[in-house]
């Protein structure tokens, strides 16, 4: 059970730890502010909410800027 | 989980503030309809306005310029941008690169006008002085100069910036905390200055969180320049964003309740504590100044580039 994830430059799998495993708690792990971030799966927006499945593409995108 | 509008089950905001669900579609068009709904309220715009848009490339400056441009479409407005290239390597160029596509993709006027042409130094070359004032002090002060002066040449009657809701409470905040009566009376959808030389400047984007124009332009799919200047440092303003943020989890509609508020007694504060307009003009340029110099001039003769 894994996910691609995409971050500014960055592309790599990661792997699901629980069943239920949302992008809040992604944005959590990787110590994010939701606030900064809005996310998409396999290309369509989506809320923090959403829970992440075997195999999609996360897609983080900031879009709020300090300056 | 359904868009609270139409019932779509593709959801892709959850507001806060009023625990409103919506779709993609619903979504862009609640903005652009508050957007509207602004524009109206606070009489931004006359039939035969020639709005110029501060277009850095950024968020906030794109979203201005794509609502204002449904206002051209009507034939109620024209509309012409003015693009400021501090100089700043590595990072203004994508900014300015954006803005030149937006403007030729909806065939507008536009002028990218660079601190190096104006006054022939660089804000990089201004952060290398010494005992320099820290960039945002001259990139604030040169950059309203020349969208000023960009407004005369263009014959501009209001100039649109992309100020957001965040953007506003943060300077009712900061001015009150500072105690800044003065610049307490000068904010607002629309500021009006006596001096005719000033062009009259409108917020649109004034009642949007920026959080929702960023999640905008990423559901238009509009090109935009997501970066941070590398002069963006701790300031004051950055504080208190902060503070106002932390409180906004807890309480979602501060930031709205904050703008209201200040809306309600602005017009006492100006009654009571607008200070008389300077009549006076700067020696070296002739913009309207409270001083010999303005700003800009007594920031150009303090690094030699006069
Ligand atoms: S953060 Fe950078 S771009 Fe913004 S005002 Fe300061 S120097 Fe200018
Ligand atoms: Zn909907
Ligand atoms: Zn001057």
């Amino acid at each position: 059970m894994s996910f691609i994830l995409k971050y500014k430059s960055m592309e790599e799998k990661r792997d699901l730890p629980n069943d239920d495993y949302t992008i809040k708690d992604l944005l959590d792990d990787m110590d994010l502010s939701p606030q900064t971030i809005v996310s998409k799966q396999n290309g369509d927006l989506v809320i923090e909410d959403t829970v992440i499945n075997d195999g999609d593409e996360i897609q983080l995108v900031q879009i709020i800027y300090g300056g | 989980m359904k868009c609270s509008k139409c019932g779509n089950p593709k959801v892709i905001i959850k507001r806060e503030q009023s625990g409103q669900l919506l779709c993609k579609d619903c979504f862009i068009e609640s903005i652009e309809k508050k957007v509207i709904k602004t524009v109206r309220k606070e009489k931004l715009l006359d039939k035969g306005d020639k709005v110029l848009v501060a277009l850095s490339g950024g968020k906030d400056s794109v979203t201005t310029l794509e609502i204002l441009n449904s206002f051209r479409k009507m034939n109620v407005i024209d509309i012409c941008a003015v693009t400021v290239d501090e100089g700043i390597d590595n990072y203004r160029q994508d900014g300015v690169d954006i803005a030149i596509r937006h403007a030729k993709r909806l065939g507008i006027e536009h002028k990218v006008v660079s601190l190096k042409d104006e006054y022939g130094i660089t804000l990089d070359e201004i952060m290398q002085r010494e005992n320099h004032k820290g960039s945002c002090s001259y990139c604030g002060v040169f950059r309203r100069t020349i969208i000023n002066k960009a407004a005369r040449e263009m014959g501009a009657t209001k100039i649109a910036t992309g100020h957001n809701l965040d953007d506003e409470v943060q300077a009712i905040m900061m001015n009150y905390l500072e105690g800044n009566t003065d610049n307490l009376t000068k904010l607002g959808a629309k500021t009006e200055s006596k001096a005719e030389e000033f062009t009259v400047k409108i917020k649109p984007l004034r009642e949007i969180p920026e959080r929702e124009i960023g999640i905008y332009v990423v559901a238009k799919e509009l090109e935009v320049h997501f970066d941070s200047c590398p002069y963006a440092m701790q300031s004051f303003r950055g504080e208190v964003s902060e503070v106002i943020n932390q409180l906004a989890e807890k309480h979602p509609t501060i930031k709205y309740s904050t703008l209201r508020g200040y809306d309600k007694i602005k017009g006492i504060l100006k009654d009571g504590l607008e200070k008389d307009y300077a009549h006076g003009r700067c020696e070296k340029c002739g913009e309207p100044s409270a001083n010999r110099l303005c700003k800009a001039c007594s920031f150009l003769e303090e690094l030699g580039c006069d």
